[in-house]
């Protein structure tokens, strides 16, 4: 069996809406172990994103407890809840998020300025994340040069250049075609298996949920279903 | 800090033609202070130096009952100073008299001073040179505004120390240029030991001018006031120009600072996605604040730069070349050369590198307070402000 990475226990997420609380999780308990590639799949405002964000501690849980590597997020300093995120946890945005004025090689190296790593190691990370992603006659190009599926590419490769335990993907296909949509799915199911990288998907794409080996089926707040689905491989 | 410079460079240069208006705009300022404050140095440096030369020497012995603000003095603020402390003295005896030029009636100061001085630039050696039989120095100010000009001869009138009229025709031996106004308008200048005789106050003076080699010894009636006492005036005056003037470019400093807040707090807005994404990759606030600080605080450096590459050119020219002024300083009262040289010393550069780079970043740092309070979820999505 492999590690426990990630436990959510009782999770509950409300928002204040006007005079009222919106509740967007209701008694979550879920847990993820390394080297899953699993999904939150569901409606629009059935709950995807706003669990992969507290996965990710840029949010935190009302009620209950998750934990990622060992850390509470619910009761991390600041300082703490950015190391976290810095250290072992990588993210795919559906618009990429990509610094426009930077290259696509510095915006991939910036994960790991943030480590402090060393110039040569940094280049040495960068030109195999650009590799591994099939982008490395483009580091010196602009964002607003690439195309949506390379741009993703891109954030695919800054997500995991820094080697994390978990990536975090939230709707990665949404801005692309069919065919850069297959092409982004593959390589993160690539990574996975050669990385050992956990990944985590918040996703209503058909395209995207083919690939799943595990999805989590969230309806109104609550998890509905939860598949595990080892079989599931798509073949290129 | 190494980190958040580093990228603070990359965002400012990338940014491009952006960046450098933002810079050139608040260069305006950089410039504009070191040249104001360069030239009012100049100035100061200048006026102090003219002071010195043509009426304050090292300093002043002054009959204890004279004062110079008080014309009301001059008739009895005058004596005898024992032999023994003359010595590196030019004596300088002062008394009202009334001048006549062309009919009108002009009341002047008549000073005597030693036609062999060297101590004041007066050109007093003129006084010895005539063959007229009252000789008198006018300034080029004084000669105007009488009409005068050199070899004419007008009718003087004073009062002798029994107060008795009396009246000579004297002869514009010489008319003397100065930037000083203090030695010029209203003054008669001749030569010492004729006031003395004219006066019947033989012997005396009213105050004395110490040359360089002078060691003020105290003596009774007499008081002594430095040359640091002595521009103090002028000092004072210079000040105020330069506080009157400093409205001027922290006006137009703050126009710089509001572009660089307005570029910084709109950046702020535009670049919410940017500010979620490096939160999410794990940065704190307060990094990414020091980021957006440094970038604000760059523009200053950047300003600097610019204003460096078309200033400095500039201010030598104007250290080598100097200022004129169309309309010369004796008729505003103050000492104030046709050519003023500009100085720009390494403390005043210093002061204006740091006034720049220090308020810059604190506009920067109070336009990116808002990120502090900024929920990431919403930033990443744009909609955090």
């Amino acid at each position: 069996m492999n590690k426990k990475i990630i436990e959510i226990e009782d999770l509950v997420k409300r928002y204040p809406m006007g005079e009222a609380e919106f509740t967007a999780l209701k008694r979550i308990n879920l847990t993820f172990e390394k080297g899953e590639f699993a999904g939150f799949v569901g409606p629009s405002g059935s709950g995807k994103t706003t669990i992969l964000n507290i996965i990710g501690s840029l949010d935190t849980p009302t009620e209950g407890r998750v934990s990622v590597e060992g850390e509470d997020v619910s009761h991390l300093s600041e300082k703490a809840s950015a190391r976290l995120r810095k250290e072992h946890i990588g993210f795919i945005f559906q618009s990429f998020n990509l610094l426009p004025v930077y290259t696509v090689f510095e915006n991939v190296e910036l994960s790991l300025l943030l480590l402090k790593q060393s110039a040569a190691a940094r280049k040495k990370a960068v030109t195999q994340a650009l590799e591994w992603v099939g982008l490395q006659d483009m580091a010196r190009k602009k964002p607003p040069q690439l195309s949506g599926g390379e741009s993703q590419r891109v954030a695919i490769a800054r997500a995991i250049v820094k080697r994390p335990n978990i990536v975090l993907a939230d709707e990665p296909t949404a801005n692309l075609d069919a065919e850069n949509a297959h092409i982004i799915m593959r390589t993160m199911q690539r990574l996975n298996e050669e990385l050992k990288t956990t990944f985590i998907f918040a996703t209503h794409d058909e395209k995207v949920m083919q690939y799943l080996k595990r999805k989590i089926h969230l309806l109104d707040g609550y998890v509905d279903k939860d598949e595990i689905l080892e079989s599931n491989t798509v073949e290129s | 800090m190494k980190l958040a410079l580093k990228l603070a460079y990359k965002n400012l240069i990338r940014a491009g033609l952006k960046t450098w208006l933002n810079a050139l705009a608040l260069s305006f300022a950089f410039v504009l202070i070191i040249f104001y404050n360069g030239m009012i140095d100049g100035w100061n440096n200048e006026a102090r130096q003219d002071a010195i030369a043509w009426e304050y020497g090292t300093g002043h012995l002054r009959n204890a009952a004279y004062d110079p603000m008080d014309p009301f003095t001059i008739q009895d603020g005058h004596g005898v100073l024992p032999e023994q402390y003359r010595e590196h003295l030019t004596p300088i005896l002062v008394w009202q008299g009334t001048l006549y030029p062309h009919g009108r009636m002009m009341p002047v100061l008549i000073k005597g001073i030693e036609p062999g001085q060297t101590t004041v630039k007066i050109p007093s050696g003129v006084l010895k040179n005539s063959t007229a039989g009252y000789p008198v120095l006018l300034g080029r100010k004084m000669a105007e505004s009488a009409g005068l000009k050199e070899g004419d001869q007008v009718l003087l009138r004073w009062r002798d120390r029994n107060g008795t009229f009396d009246a000579v025709e004297v002869t514009v031996a010489g008319i003397f240029e100065t930037n000083v106004p203090f030695v010029d308008g209203g003054q008669v200048w001749i030569a010492l030991n004729t006031l003395r005789k004219m006066t019947g106050l033989t012997d005396e003076a009213t105050f004395f001018i110490a040359d360089e080699n002078y060691t003020p010894t105290p003596v009774d009636g007499w008081t002594f006031v430095d040359q640091k006492m002595l521009l103090k005036p002028v000092t004072n005056l210079i000040n105020a120009k330069k506080y009157g003037a400093a409205f001027m470019y922290l006006l137009l400093l703050a126009i710089g600072l509001l572009v660089i807040f307005d570029t910084q707090a709109f950046s702020i807005f535009r670049r919410q996605k940017e500010i979620g994404t490096h939160i999410a990759m794990g940065m704190t606030r307060g990094e990414v604040i020091r980021m957006f600080t440094v970038e604000g605080a760059m523009y200053s450096i950047f300003a600097i730069i610019l204003g460096g590459i078309y200033g400095a050119p500039l201010f030598i020219y104007l250290a080598k070349n100097g200022i004129s002024f169309p309309v010369s300083g004796d008729t505003m009262g103050i000492i104030i050369a046709p050519t003023i040289y500009s100085i720009y010393s390494t403390a005043l550069i210093v002061k204006t590198f740091l006034l720049l780079v220090i308020s810059a970043t604190l506009v920067s740092l109070l336009a990116t307070r808002k990120i502090a309070g900024m929920n990431p979820v919403e930033a990443l999505k744009g909609k955090a402000l």
